[in-house]
């Protein structure tokens, strides 16, 4: 049996195979996840924000904004032993749970898919496949054995990606 | 006051104390309008860990109904409700007759809108207590419905209120019917930049 890693909002989390990463209802944040395939190692990133620019970045959780937390989760499958020229993205998450009213716009989960994408390219790790958008919440199981992320959404079966 | 963990002790009981007042008011015009009688918990006004919020109504992949409206005027903030699947069909069943609605995967139009009126009613009842209180009137958009994992909804609520810290000021309440469990979460969150404002027309700023 492989254990189950849950990762919180804000929270990074790495591994090696056969450990299992997990994130349980996903709605506007973004879940990036990188593998490096020929090693079996992995890890997770729950981002909420699109961007760290202004804040203070001495005080701030790195894990929770785009920008930063690509470069940090990069940075910590390094150190899980994986090579960076093999390092694999993908991405899921950035719903808009409630749709937006007169008095209300709810764009933070495109804002957060358009930031991770942007930052991936920055630091060239290629995006492997993405299931983003949407009003309907999420929640995915990484298996650092063979890089599957399960996708559950509610009311519907699950699907590999 | 822009970092909620500055917040008193003396302060979340005055914020306890203006959220019971709330809920009391929200819980009476519920049982007016399904015509049951509604019991409700102690409120509770706590400064709360994101990854914690999700675990007082079953944890982050449960899913249940949320109804999210926006609380608009000098004071402003998030209303959020989120009641269970069974609550909302017993609910469902009591305002429309004939209702057989089992799941509320796919809910219909009906449904929704009956759904969203309970939010309206509550929310305006809680806010109009408020605006009593603070002398200061709150007003609540119009609902946005969902029902979904309760950690997706929570997330995307919640999201642009952390920038600075990974905690949140949040009121509590949840209304219990006295026969059978008929549970209702109420979730009240003050925009950070509203909350001296809040502090002072209830007399407690520092």
């Amino acid at each position: 049996m492989s254990t189950i890693i849950p990762v919180g909002m804000s929270q990074l989390k790495t591994g090696k195979s056969p450990t299992q990463l997990a994130v349980y209802g996903i709605g506007s944040c973004i879940i990036l996840s990188i593998y490096d395939a020929a090693r079996r190692i992995g890890g997770l990133a729950h981002i909420m924000l699109p961007d760290s620019t202004g804040m203070d970045t001495s005080n701030i959780n790195t894990i929770k904004f785009a920008d930063t937390a690509v470069p940090a989760l990069i940075e910590a499958v390094l150190d899980e032993g994986a090579l960076r020229v093999g390092l694999e993205a993908k991405i899921f998450g950035g719903s808009e749970m409630f749709p937006p009213t007169e008095d209300f716009s709810n764009t933070i989960g495109r804002e957060n898919t358009v930031a991770v994408k942007a930052a991936l390219k920055k630091h060239n790790i290629p995006l492997k496949c993405e299931d983003t958008g949407g009003t309907h919440g999420r929640s995915i199981e990484f298996d650092l054995s063979n890089g599957v992320v399960k996708v559950y959404i509610v009311g519907e079966s699950m699907r590999e990606l | 006051m822009d970092n909620v963990l500055n917040i008193t002790r003396e302060q979340l009981d005055a914020l306890r104390e203006i959220g019971n007042i709330g809920s009391g008011n929200a819980a009476s015009a519920l049982a007016q309008f399904l015509n049951r009688k509604i019991d409700m918990s102690v409120p509770n006004a706590s400064i709360m860990d994101l990854n914690d919020i999700p675990n007082l109504v079953g944890g982050p992949d449960k899913a249940i109904l949320g109804i999210f409206l926006k609380i608009m005027g000098e004071i402003s903030g998030r209303f959020l409700l989120l009641i269970p699947e069974a609550t909302s069909i017993k609910i469902l069943k009591t305002l429309i007759p004939g209702c057989e609605t089992s799941t509320l995967v796919k809910m219909g139009e009906m449904e929704s809108s009956c759904m969203r009126e309970i939010g309206n009613i509550l929310a305006g009842a809680f806010l109009n207590a408020l605006s009593v209180i603070t002398q200061t009137p709150m007003l609540n958009s119009l609902p946005s419905i969902n029902f979904d994992y309760a950690g997706a909804m929570i997330d995307n609520v919640v999201a642009d209120m952390t920038a600075v810290s990974d905690k949140v000021l949040m009121m509590e309440t949840s209304f219990i019917e006295e026969q059978e469990d008929m549970r209702i979460h109420i979730f009240i969150l003050p925009a950070p930049d509203s909350l001296k404002l809040l502090l002072q027309k209830i007399g407690v700023a520092e």
